[in-house]
């Protein structure tokens, strides 16, 4: 570059009071000089407060798969993130219902009658997840979120259906790979009660800590089924039979009735 | 559950390196390097577009567009050999991101297309050459006696590189309007000149 623009001619161009010709000019030159456009006076203020704006876009976490997949099939973007997010909270949870799951798998097809112990557990898996999902304990940042709006039952709804569906697929997965024992519905038994003991645990949470209402209630249906097994006198598989699967359709219609009216009642 | 956790450490560069190292940064995903290229190519951007819409807040969403675009089409940019800086590509970016938007204020229920890959206009031609020495030879005073209209015409297709459907988004008028401004400024400047 031959020549320079002169301090004096960078400044009325900044300041945008050049006239045509000096513009042209000066905008030609300066595409191809890095000097003359360092030395163009800036605006710090408006560059510094230019960049703040531009970082909050930028900065943003990239989004997955999994979130991008939610957000096509026309879940908000902010609902998207937080159904994708949480299930870094239960990582642990989901690597202990794999392990569970394998052990029930491997005992259904070496010890007889091993199929009703898998059975017996699969319920309690995703009441579990639930547990974990959300509450003082396992969300590290759950006095912030708590005080936000979206914090409270519609979280806790959200989150719930982030971990119920991966839980039910990981169970109804396994199930497929039990040997065949009983009727053919038989290795799909387990879904009705399953989704009657969340929609317990959450209707729960109107009185009790969702942590205390999923150990309740797991609790109370293992004693349930540990007490069987000692008594005998009274045969476990009638929860699964189908009076009974009846019994936990209507209680499950029942909750998911209650759940909306519970929240009105509480507003 | 630090095993698990993915290491993402944007690569180091240096922030008064070349444009091109940057972009490469960019492209890697450090924003210091975004922020670098913003501190050096952002004031005179903005001064230039200001020449283009008197509209601050349109010329500062226009920008914003600008480095977003660079954050994700970094990768896609190539120094040329004649000038080893991005500053021909940024302002290509620039000014097409000046007219989406002005394209987004005029018609807001047209759904906004994104423009096609970025490529460096406005190389060294003859005429930018000639352009580049404006205020020492004759062609100052010769465009200095073009009406604004024209001289308009000149600047957007010359000088910004637009195409004549560019130009006529960005000045608001036909596409026809431009293509005969654009003939008869040249035809003046011919004059003139020879």
């Amino acid at each position: 570059m031959t020549w320079h623009l002169t301090p004096r001619q960078l400044e009325a161009y900044a300041r945008g009071s050049a006239d045509d010709v000096a513009v042209m000019s000066a905008e030609a030159h300066l595409v191809h000089c890095p000097a003359c456009r360092s030395a163009l006076p800036a605006d710090e203020a408006w560059l510094a407060a230019s960049w703040t704006d531009l970082r909050d876009l930028v900065d943003r976490p990239r989004r997955g798969p999994l979130e991008r997949l939610l957000s096509a099939v026309g879940v908000s973007e902010d609902k998207a993130r937080l159904l994708a997010a949480t299930p870094r909270l239960y990582r642990a949870w989901l690597a202990a219902t794999v392990a569970v799951l394998v052990c029930a798998l491997f005992a259904a097809h070496t010890v007889r009658g091993g199929a009703l112990l898998f059975l017996y557990l699969a319920p309690v898996l995703p009441l579990a997840g639930v547990a974990l999902a959300y509450g003082r304990r396992v969300d590290p940042a759950h006095a912030f979120t708590s005080t936000t709006p979206m914090g409270g039952q519609r979280l806790l709804f959200l989150r719930s259906l982030a971990v119920l569906v991966p839980a039910v697929a990981l169970c109804a997965g396994a199930a497929l790979l039990l040997p065949s024992f009983g009727p053919a519905w038989a290795p799909a038994s387990w879904l009705l009660p399953s989704l009657t003991l969340v929609a317990a645990s959450l209707a729960l949470t109107r009185w009790i800590p969702l942590s205390a209402s999923s150990a309740l209630l797991a609790g109370g249906w293992m004693a349930a089924l540990a007490g069987a097994e000692l008594v005998r006198t009274w045969n476990t598989v009638h929860l699964f039979g189908p009076p009974a699967q009846l019994f936990w359709a209507v209680a499950l219609a029942a909750l998911l009735a209650a759940h909306p009216l519970l929240r009105t009642v509480r507003a | 559950m630090k095993l698990f956790r993915r290491a993402k450490h944007p690569p180091p560069f240096d922030p008064d390196g070349s444009d091109a190292a940057l972009l490469a940064a960019v492209a890697d995903g450090a924003t210091g390097a975004l922020e670098a290229l913003h501190r050096r190519h952002a004031p005179w951007l903005r001064a230039r577009l200001r020449y283009r819409s008197s509209d601050p807040d349109l010329v500062d969403a226009a920008l914003q567009e600008t480095f977003l675009a660079v954050w994700k089409n970094a990768g896609s940019f190539t120094a040329r050999t004649a000038d080893g800086d991005a500053a021909a590509w940024f302002w290509t970016i620039a000014i097409r991101q000046l007219i989406s938007q002005l394209r987004r204020r005029a018609n807001q229920w047209i759904a906004d297309t994104d423009p096609a890959p970025y490529e460096t206009i406005g190389d060294a031609s003859a005429e930018d050459l000639v352009l580049t020495r404006v205020e020492h030879g004759p062609l100052g005073q010769a465009l200095d006696s073009l009406s604004p209209e024209l001289r308009t015409a000149i600047q957007a297709t010359v000088l910004d590189g637009l195409t004549v459907r560019e130009a006529a988004q960005l000045l608001g008028v036909p596409e026809g309007t431009v293509k005969t401004r654009v003939m008869r400024a040249k035809a003046r400047l011919r004059e003139q000149l020879v």
